[in-house]
């Protein structure tokens, strides 16, 4: 039960605020030397190491720095731009662009504190300079960033077939035409509100001395470099010359190569650079640690053993049993992290699913898309925390909460098509 | 006040220390993922040692950044009420929440950190792995000691709010994402 | 009434991790049963404790008093915890168990312990570890040469002594560097765990193994808990740790024969290879030379050494005439 108060009172404290890290960070300990004495906070040295020996998440700092590099050189800006003036008229090239930038990066990377924050130092500014909608703005790019969950390579994909002994490239595979769905929609759900409603995302203005052709021909000239960056960065991880985290240091050294061939480079420049991605880097890995120090303490004063009985509680019917269980899923991600649930919730599911004569492979799909979405929750997504803490300050948390509502509401459509259509996907709902 | 002043600019100048140590490893860290991979594909020559090295340096980054990014106000905060909000009231959120989470939660991980690095050095713990990193206490020490900059950083923080309540100066407007424009 | 107790272990597996966390499992059914109550371990997995590699520091430090792990992880803190799990072309499961409890190895074990304040157990064995999956078949020592392979330890240094290189890969990324030749051959555990990570998909050559003949697993007990333990307390965890240790073997043995017939008919892809002659001799001087720096540098590594190359001597004459006798047999009228 105490878990479930330290929740309330984390809320709360949140919106004071204070830094977020800290918040997590000083109410776990408030409650954790109340629950269990000072002894608990033993832990902590353990759990930072094992964030530090995590090498995964070492593409964090290193696709920020390219992020940073790109943003600075303003060759990122030259990509978004290029592609969405390759919209022409349309309204909306931008958001688009930016999604179909977040899938390539996601199909590099499956750390969404990674994507969400390059794409919020790559995209955001330039959306703000072409008077873009602030919320579609930071509704687009967390979604878009939030997808490296779900498109592999993905963690929770890793997660899950460990904790439902499935072999991964089971998964992967699977989760590639439900990753295709999503984007699809994103996409289609830009192109339908701007018809509607133009003045969220202005098309780009089209030089008037020149013609649409000589137009598309300049824009694709200025998108070749940076995405061949970005090509290197996929080609490296397809071709196995890097790691999917070592691929992100390609990208580093490949942007700040960039910079010297565009002639933006500087000693300076790099140093800056280093500077904000070191400044970025904190503050995803202090809310990382907050969080573990929260749920530390929620699993050690028995928040573990109060989840496990809830569900066994669950129906012990198909239909029922799926609809609860991921209903049950959703909730808790508005207030757990992924990890935990993958760790805490699957294995007690798994077991129950299993004797329904449910499809693990599907199951595994569901439950990947179902935590996808805890990211973008409120009031404690993560890539809701990740894109405030880079964006301009003219941009409020409320204007990030709102914003990725439509996006939230695409994810469960696809979910429920996934649950509905298993075979859309490619996928059956029993054995 | 003269001496508050004093202290919190020296507090604030250790907090750019941390800062300046934290980039000088990301530009490293940066480096040897890259020549990791370039030895690998290229000359087909792998050390174990030089790929914990890349964590060594990862971790540097991110637990010497805390502090930094403390004293920059780089982390990230809810802003429902709080950018509307006058100096005062900010001040007195910054001063409360420095000295009951900041400093407390340093001074734990500082405290059981310190008898984790100890124990590594007493033990000479080292890599298990072939041609490893020895001395393994050295990035174990990095957990309190970086607690240990949290802690007056936090006490910076304190110190600036102070600095706010009497008038002296000023929260910028529009903190956050201000530094990487 | 009779003091009640309740002790805490941790466990370097995640929660539910098959044949290994069933180990855990069945100690603490048993403790409980037998003790009528009056002994109970309440088990964190690693997603509670977070430190998988932390289990000997946190039971040393007493914020667990027991745990669940394998000695020849702490080979880097104390270099001698490394002769208690299983050594290249080393003892047989049921050599090394003889070994522990009737050959003195127990005693060894527990004077390598005892200066950190805790006490170890056997704690179930997987039997013959799999020599790991090549995408690449080995012909000779020049195959070996410049290979890139995911084996970590003591058995890396043997593989490194070859000509091989050693690469860590973070486990959530093996499955990719596998398949996308970053690293040319992945070292894990058996058919029944290597076949949830899928390597079958990826790589046609499962080698048959040599570097861990008989990984046992291990039991740690705080020192300070086990003497606050009635005696009767102690013996029921004596025996529960016992069983529980056998029980992994013949487990170990049912998954991996379940998997393996499962692997066979499913993926037709694999091959079962063994490494050539040529290669095993380079491997089992190499093995020697370690050693031999091994027990040059430390007297109570040179004792235990000795202890095991004198048992595995004796006791592997009686399996030749025995065991081997009677696959040989076998073999014959198949
Ligand atoms: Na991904
Ligand atoms: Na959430």
């Amino acid at each position: 039960m105490i878990g479930i108060i330290m929740f309330g009172v984390a809320l709360l404290m949140l919106m004071l605020g204070f830094p977020v890290a800290f918040t997590f960070g000083g109410v776990a300990l408030f409650f954790g030397i109340f629950a269990e004495g000072m002894d608990l906070f033993a832990f902590m040295p353990y759990r930072i190491m094992s964030v530090m020996q995590n090498t995964v998440l070492m593409a964090v700092p290193l696709f920020i720095f390219m992020g940073v590099v790109l943003q600075r050189t303003k060759l990122a800006e030259q990509l978004l731009s290029s592609m969405g003036r390759l919209f022409g008229g349309l309204p909306g090239g931008l958001a688009i662009s930016t999604i179909l930038v977040g899938a390539l990066l996601a199909a590099s990377t499956g750390v969404v504190g990674a994507s969400v924050v390059a794409m919020g130092l790559i995209s955001l500014p330039v959306m703000m300079a072409h008077k873009y909608d602030k919320r579609l703005s930071t509704g687009t790019i967390c979604a878009a960033g939030t997808l490296g969950q779900i498109v592999p390579p993905s963690i929770i994909l890793i997660i899950l077939g460990d904790v439902l002994g499935l072999p991964v490239g089971d998964l992967f595979k699977a989760a590639v035409w439900p990753g295709v769905v999503l984007i699809g929609l994103y996409i289609v759900y830009i192109l339908i509100l701007t018809r509607f409603k133009p003045e969220t995302a202005p098309a780009m203005p089209a030089d008037p001395d020149r013609s649409r052709k000589q137009e598309i021909v300049s824009a694709l000239l200025a998108i070749i470099p940076p995405l061949a960056l970005i090509v290197v960065v996929l080609g490296s991880i397809f071709t196995g010359i890097a790691t999917p985290t070592e691929s992100a240091a390609l990208g580093g050294v490949g942007a700040v190569v960039l910079a010297l061939i565009y002639r933006q480079f500087s000693f300076q420049m790099v140093w800056d650079s280093a500077r904000d991605t070191v400044k970025v880097t904190a503050m995803v890995f202090a809310i990382l640690i907050g969080a573990t120090a929260f749920s530390m303490v929620f699993s050690y004063t028995g928040g573990d053993y109060l989840l496990e009985e809830w569900m066994l509680q669950l129906p012990g019917e198909k239909w029922g049993f799926i609809v609860l269980a991921m209903l049950v899923i959703l909730v808790l991600g508005f207030f757990i992290d992924f990890v935990e649930i993958s760790f805490i919730i699957v294995p007690i599911l798994a077991p129950i699913a299993e004797a329904l004569g449910i499809n693990m492979l599907w199951f595994a799909i569901l439950i990947a898309m179902n935590l996808q979405t805890s990211f973008l929750t409120p009031p404690f997504g993560f890539s809701l925390f990740y894109l405030k803490g880079v964006a301009p300050p003219q941009i409020k948390t409320t204007d990030i909460y709102k914003g990725v509502l439509p996006f939230i509401l695409l994810q469960i459509l696809v979910l429920a098509m996934i649950i509905i259509f298993p075979g859309w996907f490619g996928m059956s709902s029993t054995y | 006040m003269r001496w508050i002043i004093k202290l919190d600019e020296g507090l604030g100048k250790l907090s750019n220390l941390c800062g300046w140590i934290a980039i000088v490893a990301l530009i490293l860290m940066t480096a040897n993922v890259f020549y990791d991979v370039i030895t690998r594909y290229v000359f087909n020559d792998v050390s174990i040692g030089m790929q914990e090295m890349e964590w060594h340096l990862y971790s540097v980054v991110f637990l010497f950044g805390i502090p930094y990014a403390l004293r920059s106000d780089g982390h990230v905060r809810v802003d429902v009420f709080y950018n509307n909000w006058g100096q005062k009231a900010r001040a007195w959120v910054n001063l409360v929440g420095a000295l009951l989470f900041v400093i407390p939660f340093a001074y734990l991980i500082g405290t059981y950190g310190y008898s984790f690095a100890i124990d590594a050095y007493q033990m000479g713990e080292g890599s298990g792995d072939p041609g490893g990193l020895p001395h393994r206490w050295i990035i174990k020490a990095v957990i309190p000691l970086t607690a240990i900059f949290t802690a007056t950083a936090g006490l910076g923080m304190a110190t600036f709010a102070l600095r706010v309540l009497s008038g002296e100066k000023q929260y910028e407007e529009g903190h956050g994402g201000e530094g990487l424009a | 009434a009779q003091e009640k107790f309740t002790l805490r272990m941790a466990e370097t597996w995640g929660p539910n991790f098959p044949i290994f966390g069933d180990t855990t499992k069945r100690f603490a059914e048993n403790v409980e049963k037998m003790s009528n109550g009056r002994l109970q371990v309440r088990i964190d997995s690693a997603n509670k404790h977070k430190a998988p590699l932390g289990v000997f520091d946190m039971v040393k430090a007493g914020q667990y008093d027991l745990g669940h792990s394998a000695s020849y992880y702490w080979k880097g803190k104390v270099p001698e915890t490394l002769y208690f799990t299983s050594m290249p072309f080393g003892m047989n499961a049921m050599e090394q168990y003889a070994w522990f409890y009737h050959g003195g190895g127990m005693e060894l074990m527990q004077e390598v312990y005892e200066p950190h304040n805790m006490l170890s157990f056997p704690g179930g064995n997987t039997g013959v570890q799999m020599g790991g999956w090549f995408r690449k078949e080995i012909k000779s020592l020049d195959d070996l040469k410049g290979l890139k392979m995911r084996i970590p330890g003591f058995a890396g240094e043997v593989f490194a002594e070859v000509g091989v290189n050693p690469t860590n890969i973070a486990p959530g990324e093996l499955y990719t560097a596998l398949e996308r030749n970053t690293i040319d051959a992945v070292e894990w555990v058996g058919p029944a765990l290597d076949l949830r990570l899928g390597f079958q998909q990826i790589a046609d050559y499962y080698y048959t193994g040599w570097h861990e003949p008989a990984t046992e697993l291990q039991f740690l007990v705080n020192k300070k808990v086990w003497e606050k333990l009635p005696q009767d307390l102690q013996e029921i965890m004596r025996i529960a740790m016992r069983t529980a240790s056998y029980d992994m073997l013949v487990h170990s043995q049912h998954e991996n024969a379940k998997a393996w017939a499962n692997i066979k008919e499913e993926y037709p892809n694999v091959q079962i290879k063994q490494f050539p002659q040529d290669i095993f001799q380079a491997m089992y001087d190499a093995n020697k030379k370690l050693l031999k720096e091994a027990a040059a540098g430390s007297e109570i590594a040179a004792k235990i050494i000795e202890s095991q190359q004198n048992y595995l001597e004796q006791s592997r004459a009686y399996t030749d005439i025995s065991e081997r006798a009677y696959l040989n047999t076998m073999a014959e009228v198949e």
